[in-house]
């Protein structure tokens, strides 16, 4: 068990579902969003140490999460994911210190392990 | 022979039409292949080890139905829309897998169905339980009590009616109904009121049901639980009803007891458990005849621990009811599954109270009377009829399974129910974790029986009174006397549970194996032997439970991580549900009689189907005779084979009429070729004959078999680049093989067809048997009939098939003359031995 803390935002329950229940066997606390705004407020009150957000989303999207995070909590990680390949997106979360971007399906295994690297970066 | 030729003969073809044809035949492998890569990537993908959301699998669909589609019309145009149901067939599999993807609801339909009646798509709408009943009934032809189910349409009609999800606080957004939602949705289910269509349809089939079974009758009203697939037993979560009084209104109130059971906090923690959504879940229920039963029990057709050759039946006095709570201790009979239900053994059992129907309703249970006690309740005769009714089920449904069985006062046997049987799944790191570690004080040794084998360290927690389940601490280690399904309560607390009596066959065994809870039951004195409190860890193999004191916090973690897997992930489970309709292979045997439309049951099966109808329409057609553009094959053999290029498979064509080997660039027939021509195996002549003569006799054509078809007179080659149909008629006997080795494996297949010969059946049998034995070999699926043969391979490389097709060209020589010289049953050996050997002399 550690105290990593792990935000888990997309619009689609199941994906929060799936990488709540297998980030918690990592011994990660997973707190998962369905839109960004709530999200965004309960950054305000706990630390997260990774942020995987969708890229895609109504209302505040993900480069928007990524802009606000890095703005305020510039430690905290953030990984993007995305159900379309789209390059200019990559490139401008690269851009703005985006941890790592992968699109959809994520293999979970892959996701794991990058946020394995970004809790190392934090540490 | 003739109608051999008869049957697989019609108008022949010209070039260019057969060349069109096998163009759509390569349209239909591209068609395929396409859906076969997709089926394989979403296998991956909603395997558990990707993150995927709906888009996904919205796209890949898409894309999949779009290639079936292809795949299909080209089939269609190319057997002349001969199979034209097999679109009717998949418009049924895309409209079910188009459901689960869209989340729709069922369309009202049927509210109610009577087994005889649930067929198709009908029985998509009953649930597993009914299903599967209606299956074995209407299928198998077992005997299944008279039934009918009240469908999900039913079920969605009485919710709407009663607008029970309007009356009730919704959630906040994001998170799940309360508790205290899904008590009110619990009573007003218990009180509404039945809708008018599903009274009336529920009357009528009352009516019907007195009809067929007559006024005495009474009926179990049971569930049929709404997660259609199966993954979870839902074992004794839901009420069921016993002996219910054949009136619409007491069946009504039975019905409403069942579905409210849907929402009970019994129910509640199995499906919280399991990520389910209060306005997603969805119950079928059937109202089934009771049987009147003299025994009754449970059978599982693999022994879930131990022995997988051993079936395991438990049988006790009445109806089956105490043995699957797990409160009587029952007869056990072990049957050999090898030796046609040779039992192994049989235990007699306390069997210390029985149940039977009550004639005013409900059920009693009485204290078995003493004679009764002293005896086995089934006979030897019985138990084999019920190992015989098992295999036949469990074939049916192509895995194991928990069959609940009764036999009436009559002798009669009724199938109840039949499940998929969970299987332990063995877990020797953790084992071995704790014998290395855990060398100590042994407390106990081969203690009870087992239900879930694994490893589990923690408190003990002794229980007194069902009533203080709640208060079990977190990892705990459960001790009761009795074992009861009520304990899926703390099923996601305890690490293991062990209990004084039981069976391995109760509801409470199918949950923790379920929840691969290390369990043992029947332990005798656990709880006398345990104190309140004490640590301890225990590992449970094949042979019960070895208990040591103290505790191994390692395993405990590790017993928490087993706990969570991605099926409860509702939504997720739900997705991968649609897997069900489309990769599963239920087509296996295309040499078998059931290859039929009918038989094609997913995506995959249409894919299949459509494959080998493909084959065969090009052997028919190619056999049918191609016309136009032949050129003779000039080989260094007697042998005349006319050669029909139809793209690629000449090169360099002179235009004289005649090729040589050399200018064969089709890749099949080189192969062939190379074979038949092998030094060695023309000269093979075991009977001494001039080899000239001997050929030529042999490549004559009989007149039996060319009257008045000029077409089919010589040996012909239609070939491709990747293609090669080759038929060859030496002397009396006659051979097809019909090959397509192109890039992709999966595309490739190598048909054989071998019938005749001259000399009498006896040795023309043995050289089937030869033929049949180095086919088999070379791993080809074989059929005999009379001097018959059909043989197919399939799935193979390029380079695998050219040693087979190499091979079979050998064996054209080499089995030729054969069957002259079987003289008796040990040359078939000897013969099979010498051609593997390269011994052809």
């Amino acid at each position: 068990m550690n105290n990593h803390r792990i935000m888990v935002i997309d619009d689609e329950k199941i994906v929060g579902d799936m990488a709540k229940l297998s980030l918690e066997q990592e011994g990660y606390q997973v707190e998962t969003f369905l839109n960004a705004e709530p999200a965004l407020k309960r950054m305000q009150e706990e630390k997260f140490d990774v942020v995987v957000t969708d890229y895609k989303m109504k209302g505040i999207d993900g480069m928007e999460v990524l802009r606000t995070v890095k703005d305020r909590y510039p430690a905290t990680q953030v990984i993007m994911i995305t159900a379309f390949a789209n390059l200019d997106a990559a490139i401008e979360a690269l851009r703005r210190d985006v941890h790592d971007f992968f699109p959809k399906p994520v293999k979970i295994k892959e996701l794991k392990a990058s946020i394995k690297r970004a809790l190392d970066k934090v540490a | 022979m003739r109608s051999l030729f008869r049957s697989i003969s019609r108008r022949p073809r010209d070039r260019a039409a057969f060349e069109q044809l096998f163009h759509r035949f390569r349209e239909v492998l591209a068609g395929n292949n396409r859906a076969l890569e997709i089926i394989t990537d979403m296998g991956d993908t909603l395997g558990g080890d990707y993150l995927f959301d709906i888009q996904y699998v919205n796209r890949s669909y898409a894309d999949l139905r779009a290639a079936m589609k292809d795949s299909l019309n080209m089939f269609d145009e190319l057997t002349e829309s001969r199979y034209s149901n097999l679109i009717d067939i998949f418009t049924t599999i895309d409209v079910r897998i188009r459901r689960v993807i869209d989340d729709t609801e069922t369309v009202p339909e049927t509210l109610v169905a009577f087994y005889e009646d649930a067929t198709g798509d009908a029985a998509g709408s009953i649930g597993n339980k009914n299903s599967n009943l209606a299956e074995i009934k209407n299928v198998l032809k077992l005997r299944v009590p008279y039934a009918f189910a009240i469908t999900f349409a039913g079920f969605d009609a009485f919710m709407r009616y009663n607008r029970i999800f309007e009356k009730i606080v919704p959630p906040a957004h994001g998170s799940s109904d309360s508790d205290s939602a899904r008590r009110e949705v619990h009573e007003l289910v218990l009180h509404g009121t039945m809708p008018p269509e599903l009274s009336r349809a529920m009357h009528a089939s009352v009516k019907k049901m007195k009809e067929q079974c007559g006024m005495a009758c009474t009926l179990a009203v049971r569930s049929s639980g709404g997660e259609e697939d199966g993954a979870f037993s839902f074992a004794g979560q839901f009420e069921s009803i016993l002996n219910v009084p054949l009136e619409a209104t007491a069946v009504e109130k039975a019905y409403q007891q069942v579905i409210a059971s849907l929402f009970s906090d019994k129910a509640a923690v199995y499906q919280a458990q399991l990520g389910y959504d209060l306005r997603t879940m969805k119950m079928s229920v059937g109202c089934m005849a009771m049987v009147d039963a003299a025994v009754s029990g449970v059978l599982y057709t693999v022994e879930p621990q131990g022995d997988p050759g051993v079936m395991s039946i438990s049988a006790s006095w009445g109806l089956g009811t105490s043995i699957v709570e797990g409160q009587v201790d029952a007869d056990l009979f072990r049957v050999k599954r090898s030796v046609q239900g040779e039992i192994l053994d049989s235990k007699l059992g306390a069997k210390a109270t029985m149940v039977f129907s009550h004639d005013h309703g409900d059920v009693l249970s009485i204290a078995t009377p003493e004679a009764k006690r002293a005896r086995l309740c089934l006979s030897p005769e019985q138990v084999g009829e019920l190992y015989r009714q098992a295999v036949l089920i469990e074939s049916h449904f192509k895995l194991p399974q928990d069959i609940e069985w009764a036999i009436d006062t009559i002798g009669k046997v009724f199938i109840l129910q039949a499940r998929p049987l969970r299987l332990t799944r063995h877990e020797p790191p953790d084992a071995e974790i704790a014998k290395s570690r855990i060398n100590v004080n042994i407390l106990a040794d081969h203690l009870g029986k087992t239900v879930q084998q694994g490893v589990a360290a923690g408190t003990v927690f002794l229980l007194k009174n069902e009533r203080d389940l709640d208060s079990i601490p977190r990892g705990a280690i459960l001790v009761a006397r009795h074992d009861s399904s009520n304990f899926i309560r703390v099923m996601t607390k305890v690490s293991a549970i062990i209990t004084d009596t039981g069976t391995p066959m109760s509801h409470m065994a199918a949950l923790c194996r379920e929840f691969r809870i290390p369990t043992v039951v029947n332990a005798g004195n656990a709880t006398a032997l345990l104190t309140q409190g004490q640590e301890i860890t225990l590992q449970v193999d094949g042979e019960g439970a070895t208990l040591f004191e103290g505790m191994d916090r390692e395993l405990m973690e590790r017993a928490k991580d087993r706990a969570s897997t991605m099926e409860n992930v509702f939504e997720y489970r739900r997705k991968k549900y649609l897997l069900r309709y489309i990769a599963p292979l239920n087509l296996v045997d295309p040499l078998r009689d059931e290859f039929t439309t009918q038989a094609c049951k997913t995506l995959h099966d249409i894919l299949r189907f459509i494959h080998e109808k493909s084959v065969a329409e090009l052997i028919e057609r190619a056999q049918n005779g191609v016309k136009g553009g032949a050129v003779k094959l000039d080989l260094s053999i007697p042998a005349d084979i006319m050669v029909i290029d139809i793209g690629g498979g000449l090169r360099n064509d002179p235009g004289t009429g005649h090729v040589t080997p050399e200018q064969v660039a089709s890749r099949p027939f080189q192969a062939i070729i190379r074979g038949m021509i092998r030094p060695g195996i023309w000269q093979s002549d075991a009977v001494a004959l001039n080899v000239n003569d001997f050929m030529s006799s042999m490549l004559r054509m009989p007149d039996i078999t060319s009257a008045g078809d000029d077409h089919v007179e010589t040996n012909m080659a239609v070939i491709s680049k990747e293609y090669a149909n080759v038929s060859l008629k030496f002397g009396y006997h006659f051979i097809v093989l019909d090959c397509f080795c192109g890039e992709i494996a999966r595309n490739n297949h190598i048909y054989f067809r071998f019938a005749g010969g001259a000399t009498d059946m006896t040795k023309r049998s043995r050289r089937l048997q030869v033929i049949a034995e180095i086919l088999n070999k070379y791993g080809f699926n074989i059929k005999t009939k009379g001097d018959f043969i059909t043989a197919r391979l399939a799935n193979i490389s390029q380079e695998e098939s050219d040693e087979v097709l190499d091979q079979i060209g050998r064996l054209f020589s080499y089995t030729r003359q054969l069957d002259a010289l079987l003289n008796d049953d040990t040359a078939v050996e000897r013969y099979v031995k010498k051609f593997m050997d390269g011994q052809y002399t």
